[in-house]
């Protein structure tokens, strides 16, 4: 043992003399002082480099099974979620990663921008950090159209053409960046070969130069005092602690709570909703059908936002080309921020109040264009995105005016703020022929007059003087924090709600019927399984599936598949294909009948139902029948048989607010639609409870089919948060100990 | 910082080994899914299924090659001669037995089938991976004359094999080539890669 241990030394010895590794340990580990006040906001660094770990590594495993050619890359990825072993887990990952990397550097640029992290001297840090967002919107932007997905083909479809914007050359780049005369597999190669090797390459270089500056100049803090100035005798900052073991201890308990919530998405909710993966998604790119919906994911919303916000032309200049410049410009503009901020101080804690009042503007602004770049524009958006992608550049344009404490009165001040003023004030001024939002005026009227008396307020700026040494207790207290991210919210909320009220039936002219799934229910499933082969498989085939996962997951025997439900000619592990042509399937329906795999998850299981229950008889039609939830859809009632027809008859009227019309004078309702109610114009084999019952089943199971992991997934999330809080308790317990005299 | 004195070194020490404990707990898991991920796929499993072979128009002494698992498998129909000439050959080859060879246990270590009639084996070299020459003829002057009896022949590095697929002495194979699992569904259709128990 004594001799293995001696070995061991001698063999560190040796290595160290040649490598200078206990140097570059102490450099950037041990012998690193960070300031002791760190707090919450000093979290996201850490975990940015977290979820970059993450990215490589489940990325590197993703391009094991993808296939980044046009014909097999949205195969592939329904591959890797349904045939590899854990597939889905190191896909779910990937994919939660990207929006998280994203969550976490916006907010680790907030933090930047509230302590001051930009300012001398950590310039450097600041411009490799921008570099680093550049580069990784590059990565989520290339990422996203891997899947081939609808949104991946239209999403880089929109993007791309934004260089069309640029005048005489724009053409042409448009065309050589696709190296085609349409987005195609030739695009998705270098895209794939750009999202795989040279993003990530730049992305690591990046990274490694971001820390290094950081290294060499020392980490700032929440007071923004440099802990350099004070050190003791051996030269040690006074004011400083050792990165190991206090911060690695320390950042060990937001790792660990960043899990939690990290693994409580993967496992319970992956689309997030359908902000991490748009729902879309879930069908393969066509290109010659834009889904009725397009809005990027979630992180390039507020950019997004303000491409569409411009709508007015410069003389030559137009809408498109200035909308462009408006997105470039609102990144390039966080370039120079070093350099627009005139304050003596770092933090904004010692800054004085207008500081503090053009952080909340500037955040909540940076929100709203998010939210609004979700949303498909309406007048009150598209005013409400200008305000705020106005406010967004007043924010940097006019910070040399208001980040000093007293700055003179001087002419070239007004006249910086007056132009924003202005430009609030002619956003907020009534619109010939168009009806808007009062509130939202009203914030723009009010952004004006503030950006008007801006230099004569900043005379009449209160704030504190900054302390000789950093504080630990500096901060804003529970209450105080509390109450500001009340009034960011409310600051976000209020005009959105404002722009907001859309008529909104989910499910084509009429609302959607309430539908659950129960992937436990095994009767229901093996019925739905029935009926789904029986009737649907005629045209539509499930070919993203195989039947022996569909036998072994609905506890069907695998002789009695065979049997029943296999297809003559195929083998129980083999795909759900069908012999329909999509030629043949084009000639007869006039498109060729969708793979139904996916379909609940690109549409929804309630929007399924709801059409399945919502056909009627209407001559109008060469098949006779038509479809309240797909207007003219060119599918028969393929379930006639068990339903019968219905035929339309008077019924209520549906309202824009979902309720329905009635009389104003008896509130009975209205019967003048008249398709409002049906009739059964032939019998069918069940009654209309059996009929829902049925159409209940057979989406249920289109449901499982088109994620079948989802109860293997709930029961895995349970263990792997469990054990998290378990780790949680422990990494809390380490660090108080490590803590408990730090003042 | 202020008083190091009074750390208690004994509780950090406890704590951080707690804590790495149970991370390396966490680190095992999460490699679960990345280990997980490399072994067959669905597909793989499904390319991989057993196949179903027609073995009754084989002429005697005739081979047949199927695929299984994208192996090659040969199926040789043997003559009685042929299966009285493996007794013969009990000192020339190196595990008459086939004690040291990887077979089912349901296959009979000598004539290494189980209806001696058929020998099914994968045609590939256990040196190192060639697919071996079926040589039938009886004393091939190339393979060593009168003492030749039929066999197989491997032509990358010369490994011999006689008519069950047992590797003769002083060749660089190891051991015998290897039977994969089967099942004799009839007297005549046989599906390799299932052992005879799954089905019953």
């Amino acid at each position: 043992m004594k001799l293995i241990v001696a070995w061991l030394g001698a063999l560190w010895g040796w290595i160290d003399a040649r490598l200078p590794v206990q140097r570059a340990w102490d450099t950037h580990m041990a012998k690193y002082y960070a300031p002791k006040n760190f707090n919450f906001w000093y979290f996201f660094g850490v975990l940015s480099l977290l979820v970059l770990v993450n990215q490589f590594v489940t990325g590197i495993w993703l391009t094991m099974n993808y296939e980044p050619s046009a014909e097999r890359a949205f195969a592939s990825v329904e591959y890797i979620m349904r045939d590899v072993d854990f597939g889905w887990i190191l896909r779910y990952m990937h994919s939660t990663g990207a929006s998280a990397f994203f969550l976490v550097v916006y907010l680790h640029m907030f933090r930047g921008l509230l302590y001051g992290s930009y300012k001398a001297p950590r310039e450097l840090v600041w411009l490799f950090g921008m570099a680093i967002f550049l580069a990784l919107m590059a990565e989520g932007f290339f990422g996203y159209v891997l899947p081939w997905g609808q949104m991946s083909y239209w999403g880089a479809q929109v993007i791309i053409s934004l260089f069309g914007a640029i005048p005489v050359i724009g053409e042409g780049i448009v065309e050589w960046v696709r190296g085609d005369y349409l987005i195609s597999g030739i695009t998705l190669n270098r895209f794939f070969a750009l999202h795989v090797v040279a993003v990530p390459i730049v992305l690591l270089g990046l990274v490694v130069l971001h820390l290094l500056a950081l290294h060499e100049v020392g980490s700032n803090n929440p007071d923004g005092v440099e802990i350099k100035k004070d050190k003791d005798e051996n030269g040690i900052p006074l004011d400083g602690i050792p990165f190991h073991p206090y911060y690695t201890v320390h950042d060990l308990v937001p790792v660990a709570v960043f899990l939690f919530v990290f693994c409580f998405i993967i496992f319970f909710m992956p689309e997030m909703g359908g902000y991490f993966i748009e729902y879309a998604n879930f069908e393969e790119a066509n290109r010659l059908k834009t889904p009725e919906h397009i809005a990027p994911v979630w992180y390039f919303t507020p950019f997004y936002s303000m491409l569409r916000a411009v709508t007015f032309e410069i003389g030559p200049l137009t809408a498109k080309f200035m909308g462009f410049l408006a997105m470039a410009a609102a990144i390039a503009i966080l370039f120079v921020l070093p350099w627009l901020d005139k304050s003596k101080e770092k933090s904004f804690r010692y800054k004085g109040r207008i500081t503090g009042i053009m952080l909340l503007l500037f955040a909540a602004s940076f929100v709203i264009l998010g939210v609004l770049g979700v949303k498909a524009p309406t007048d009150d958006r598209t005013l409400l995105a200008q305000i705020t992608m106005v406010m967004y550049f007043a924010f940097f344009i006019t910070m040399p005016v208001w980040s000093v404490k007293k700055g003179g009165v001087s002419i070239l001040r007004y006249l910086l703020t007056g132009i924003f003023a202005i430009g609030f004030f002619g956003l907020g001024m009534p619109k010939e022929g168009v009806e808007l939002s009062i509130v939202v005026r009203i914030c723009s009227i009010v952004l004006g007059l503030f950006f008007l008396v801006l230099p004569w307020l900043v005379e009449r700026n209160i704030s504190k003087p900054e302390p000789d040494r950093i504080t630990m207790d500096g901060g804003m207290g529970f209450w105080r924090s509390l109450s500001v991210l009340f009034i960011v919210l409310a600051l976000i909320i209020l005009p959105l709600k404002a722009a907001g009220s859309e008529a909104n039936h989910d499910c084509g002219a009429i609302s959607c019927d309430a539908f659950e799934a129960d992937a436990t229910d095994q009767e229901s499933l093996q019925n739905g399984a029935k009926i789904f082969v029986n009737y649907c498989m005629g045209c539509h085939a499930a070919a993203y599936s195989r039947w022996e996962r569909v036998a072994d997951d609905l506890d069907i025997p695998h002789g009695m598949m065979m049997d029943n439900l296999v297809f003559s000619g195929q083998k129980i592990g083999g795909l759900m294909e069908i012999s329909m042509s999509e030629r043949s399937g084009k000639d007869w329906f006039g498109a060729p009948p969708p793979d139904l795999t996916l379909v609940t998850r690109a549409r929804s299981g309630k929007w399924v139902y709801t059409y399945l229950r919502n056909f009627y008889a209407d001559e109008s039609r060469p098949i006779g029948v038509n479809n309240k939830v797909f207007k003219d859809v060119g599918m028969p009632h393929a379930l006639l048989d068990l339903q019968g027809l219905p035929g339309c008859t008077d019924g209520p009227t549906l309202a824009t607010n979902g309720g329905i019309k009635v009389d104003p004078l008896t509130s009975e309702p209205l019967n003048d639609d008249p398709c409002g109610n049906y009739e059964l114009l032939t019998k069918g084999e069940l009654s209309p409870v059996e009929y829902d019952e049925a159409v209940y089943d057979l989406v249920n199971f289109l449901s499982y089919l088109a994620n079948p992991v989802v109860e293997e997934s709930r029961q895995t999330g349970v263990y792997v948060l469990l054990f998290l809080a378990f780790l949680l308790i422990w990494v809390v317990l380490l660090n108080r100990e490590y803590w408990k005299d730090i003042h | 910082m202020s008083n190091d004195g009074v750390v208690n070194q004994k509780r950090r020490r406890f704590l951080t080994g707690m804590t790495c404990a149970v991370g390396a707990v966490g680190v095992g898991g999460a490699a679960i899914p990345f280990v997980g991920s490399w072994f067959p796929s669905a597909r793989a499993k499904t390319a991989g299924a057993p196949v179903k072979i027609d073995i009754g128009k084989i002429e005697p002494g005739a081979m047949m090659i199927e695929e299984w698992r994208g192996q090659p498998v040969y199926i040789v129909r043997r003559p009685a001669q042929a299966l009285e000439s493996l007794e013969n050959l009990r000192d020339t080859v190196k595990d008459p037995e086939s004690e040291d060879s990887d077979q089912p246990e349901y296959v009979d270590p000598v004539t290494r089938a189980i209806k001696a009639e058929f020998l099914i084996m994968l045609g590939l070299c256990t040196h190192l991976g060639c697919a071996p020459k079926y040589r039938p003829e009886v004393g091939a002057a190339d393979l060593g004359g009168e003492a030749w009896l039929g066999g197989f022949f491997c032509p990358c590095h010369g490994s011999k094999f006689d008519l069950a697929g047992r590797v003769y002495k002083d060749v660089p194979a190891p051991t015998n080539l290897k039977i994969p699992p089967h099942n004799y569904e009839s007297d005549t259709v046989v599906v390799i890669g299932i052992d005879p128990e799954a089905t019953s």
